[in-house]
C-alpha cells in the first residue's frame, strides 16, 4: 500500500484509507483511479501527484 | 564533487498571473495587480523543468504588485512553506488564526501538516519581493504550525547565517534541512560546510560568485552534491544568497 502527494498542495493520498469522502474506497490502488481524477483540495491532475515513503506524525508519536 | 545542475536566471519557468480572467479566484487584488513568478523547479504548468533537489519542491522566486495582490485564502496540507522577505510588506494570514506581516529580512515556516488554509498579500504601496521555497515534511499530517524569525544584517554580515535547521537562533523543522543566507562584501571567500550525503543549492539573490569554478550572477542558481566543504567566492559588494542544504 503506497501513498502518494499532490504537488499542487500537498494533499496526500493513502491507498490503505482511500478517500471515502470522496467516493474512493480503503484498499483502492493508485492505479485504479481514473486518469482524469484531480486532487479534491485544488485541482491538479493525478499526474502531478508523487509516491512518497513518509510516515505519518501519529505512527511516529509513542503510543 | 559533482556538479548537479546550474540554472541560469532566465532559463527559470515563468509564470504571469493577473488578477483578473482564469485567475481570478486564485490571485487576489486590484484588477491590475500581477504576480509574477520565477520556478527553479517543476511547478503547475512549468513541467519540463528540474524535478525540485531532495525534499525541496519549489523554489519559487515571486513578486506582487501592490493593491491587494497575493494569493487569496487556499487549502494545503504537508509542505512546509517557507517565505523570505526581500522587499516591500508580505500579509501572511492562516487558519491557526495568524495575522502577520512581514518585512525585508523577515521569514516565516508555516507547516501545512493535517491541513491549514493561508492567503499571502501585498497590501503595502510597493512592489513585494519573496522567495517561496517548499519542503516534503519529515512526517505526514503532522499539527499545523506556523512561526517567524528575522534575519539580522548586522550580525549576518560576511558570514554564513542559518535561517531553517537545528542550529541555534534558526527555525527548526525536523529533518535534514538547512536554509542559510549569506550577505557579503566583495573578494571574499566563504566555506559552507555540509553533510557530505546532503544535496546543496545556492541561490544568487543579488550579486555574484564563484561557486565549484562557476560564475554565477543575479537569480542563476547550482546545485552540488557529494561535498562537504564547499567554496563561496564573492566577486561584487552587497552580494546575497541562499544556500538550501537537503537530504537526497
Amino acid at each position: 500500500m503506497k501513498k502518494y502527494l499532490c504537488l499542487g498542495c500537498g494533499f496526500s493520498y493513502d491507498e490503505a484509507r482511500g478517500l471515502p469522502e470522496h467516493g474512493i474506497a480503503p484498499g483502492t490502488r493508485w492505479v485504479e483511479i481514473p486518469d482524469d481524477w484531480v486532487c479534491p483540495d485544488c485541482g491538479t491532475p493525478k499526474a502531478g501527484f508523487e509516491m512518497v515513503e513518509i510516515p505519518y506524525w501519529s505512527e511516529a508519536r509513542p503510543a | 564533487m559533482s556538479v548537479r545542475f546550474i540554472l541560469r536566471a532566465g532559463d527559470r519557468g515563468y509564470s504571469y498571473l493577473p488578477s483578473t480572467g482564469l485567475n481570478a479566484s486564485y490571485v487576489a487584488g486590484h484588477p491590475d495587480g500581477v504576480i509574477t513568478r520565477h520556478s527553479s523547479f517543476n511547478f503547475h504548468e512549468y513541467q519540463s523543468g528540474i524535478p525540485g533537489l531532495g525534499v525541496m519542491k519549489v523554489f519559487g522566486d515571486e513578486t506582487f504588485t501592490p493593491g491587494g495582490t497575493g494569493y487569496n485564502m487556499h487549502p494545503h496540507h504537508n509542505f512546509i512553506i517557507m517565505a523570505f522577505v526581500l522587499g516591500g510588506t508580505l500579509t501572511h494570514i492562516n487558519t491557526i488564526a495568524k495575522v502577520d506581516e512581514l518585512r525585508e529580512d523577515d521569514y516565516y515556516v508555516f507547516a501545512a501538516g493535517s491541513g491549514g488554509k493561508h492567503s499571502e498579500l501585498n497590501i503595502g504601496e510597493q512592489d513585494l519581493h519573496v522567495i517561496y521555497v517548499w519542503m516534503l515534511p519529515g512526517q505526514l499530517l503532522a499539527p499545523l504550525s506556523y512561526r517567524r524569525n528575522r534575519f539580522d544584517r548586522a550580525a549576518g554580515a560576511n558570514r554564513i547565517t542559518c535561517l531553517v535547521g537545528d542550529e541555534q537562533g534558526a527555525l527548526p523543522i525536523g529533518q535534514t534541512v538547512k536554509v542559510s543566507r549569506l550577505l557579503s562584501d566583495a573578494d571574499r571567500t566563504h566555506v559552507y560546510r555540509a553533510a557530505k550525503a546532503n544535496g546543496i543549492y545556492t541561490f544568487v539573490v543579488e550579486g555574484d560568485v564563484e561557486i565549484a569554478e562557476a560564475i554565477l550572477t543575479r537569480r542563476d542558481s547550482l546545485a552540488l552534491e557529494g561535498e562537504d566543504k564547499i567554496e563561496i567566492k564573492v566577486r561584487t559588494a552587497g552580494t546575497d544568497i541562499l544556500v538550501v542544504e537537503t537530504k537526497l
